[in-house]
């Protein structure tokens, strides 16, 4: 009876029926995505993963979560000139995008100080309290994290513009628009892909002060 | 030499000088007005329509991402196998991501917002304000020698763990202070700066406590991660020695 058993599930699996060639796309399109998250988690780059299924946006590094980012809204732009795009919206999805940069980048400013000559007393450095994170890098009301390649990602953390007035609102409007549309047209570095990515504020205001230099991007397949 | 024909005559006499030219433009019509105002309507709706078609246009994400076909065997019994294999692969894969990602509890520290978290699984069990590096460039006195005053970035792991410790002060605390450096290195021990407890990180990197806990959440440290006494507890309660510690 056990000798027979091997045989029994041997005959069960020929009786099933044959997987369709969706089924086995499917399959592919998954190992695919598996494997390069098992690349990214193996490299030494920070890099993020975007699931718009799931709605998050994550910061790891080596397969660790670092932070998670709640994204309440996902839209995906492409550039369009006279009312004709200028780029196919696909093939943004199922990809690592490299070398994500902040735009406009986080400032460093270093403090560079000259030590006094050494006295057998010393000489006590005059200490300044530095400001602090959120006096040091203001969140600017639309920032991007640009890709190699032509993806980036645009964050408009909410409220900031209704802190301004009319003519500042309008003003940073039609900034905006220009910038859009110039790069849009070709005059500037212009993405060929951009997704608009809707966090909260605090959180908007976290990734930007927080992004690593040169990070990796995945975004899940949606579905 | 050119005279200026305007205020000579041609008998030499001075000409009359004109101040004021009145130019009298004839007023449109109220057709040709009407027409210009619906031109200009016109030319302004037109480069507002070019306007807002130019530049990026959104559209929601989609919620289903198209599958890329395959060529798939033709006989059941070949694409039985691929489907064995397929899966088995996608076994292997999800296996080994998850064995990558830590397992029990790491720290993760968030330096540009001075911020410590201890993590279990995908959960953040403890949150700490913290300091890291302040970036401050310190050159010597000579010029000869600088240091550069930053938290790296990346994975490390808890090497030793030191309760009391006693912090064996560089180079860099003595020119800080515009002290020359000990020869003996027995002058270089302090104790109490480091607070209560050290884990040591690698390359000297260490999460301690602090006397200047009113700093904390700046970032005004040498590199080391300083905690105020009740986190630097806590985190000493979670983190055995091998705990990673990512630093972004």
């Amino acid at each position: 009876m056990i000798a027979a058993l091997p045989a029994l599930a041997l005959a069960v699996a020929a009786a099933a029926p044959a997987p369709s060639a969706e089924e086995l796309a499917r399959l592919t399109a998954a190992n695919d995505i598996l494997s390069k998250q098992v690349t990214l988690a193996k490299g030494k780059e920070f890099y993020l993963v975007l699931d718009p299924s799931e709605r998050t946006l994550h910061l790891m590094l080596k397969g660790a979560l670092l932070q998670q980012y709640r994204v309440s809204a996902l839209e995906v732009g492409v550039p369009r000139v006279l009312y004709r795009a200028r780029a196919d919206a696909s093939d943004w999805e199922g990809r690592v995008w490299e070398a994500g940069t902040l735009d406009p980048a986080r400032p460093l400013d270093r403090v560079e100080v000259q030590a006094p000559p050494p006295t057998a007393e010393g000489t006590e450095l005059e200490v300044k309290v530095p400001p602090t994170p959120e006096e040091k890098y203001p969140v600017p009301a639309r920032y991007h994290v640009r890709f190699q390649g032509g993806l980036s990602i645009e964050v408009r953390p909410p409220g900031t513009e209704s802190k301004r007035g009319f003519w500042g609102r309008l003003a940073s409007g039609l900034g905006a628009w220009w910038a859009d549309a110039s790069a849009a047209a070709g005059a500037g570095r212009g993405d060929t892909v951009r997704l608009h990515v809707v966090l909260s504020k605090e959180d908007a205001a976290s990734l930007y002060r927080a992004l690593p230099p040169a990070t990796k991007l995945l975004v899940l397949p949606p579905g | 030499m050119i005279e200026d024909p305007y205020t000579l005559g041609p008998d030499d006499e001075p000409r009359e000088r004109r101040r004021w030219v009145s130019v009298v433009v004839p007023r449109p019509s109220r057709g040709k007005r009407t027409a210009l105002f619906v031109g200009l309507a016109a030319l302004a709706a037109t480069v507002w329509i070019a306007a807002a078609g130019t530049g990026y246009a959104y559209a929601p994400a989609p919620t289903r991402a198209p599958v890329a076909p395959i060529d798939p065997p033709r006989d059941a019994a070949g694409a039985k196998r691929l489907q064995t294999k397929l899966q088995t692969q996608n076994k292997q894969l999800a296996a080994a991501l998850k064995k990558m990602a830590p397992s029990g509890t790491y720290v993760v520290v968030d330096q540009t917002q001075n911020r410590l978290y201890v993590m279990k699984g995908q959960d953040v069990a403890r949150t700490a304000v913290c300091s890291a590096g302040s970036g401050m460039v310190l050159k010597d006195s000579g010029g000869s020698r600088k240091w550069v005053f930053d938290t790296p970035r990346g994975v490390f792991k808890v090497r030793n763990k030191i309760s009391n410790p006693i912090w064996k002060k560089p180079d860099w605390a003595f020119v800080e202070e515009g002290k020359p450096v000990p020869r003996n290195p027995a002058d270089r021990f302090e104790s109490g700066t480091l607070g209560k407890y050290a884990l040591y990180l690698e390359d000297g990197y260490m999460i301690h406590g602090t006397l200047y806990t009113r700093l904390l959440g700046r970032s005004v440290t040498h590199g080391c991660i300083r905690l105020g006494p009740d986190d630097l507890q806590a985190v000493w309660d979670a983190s055995p020695i091998g705990t990673p510690v990512f630093i972004f």
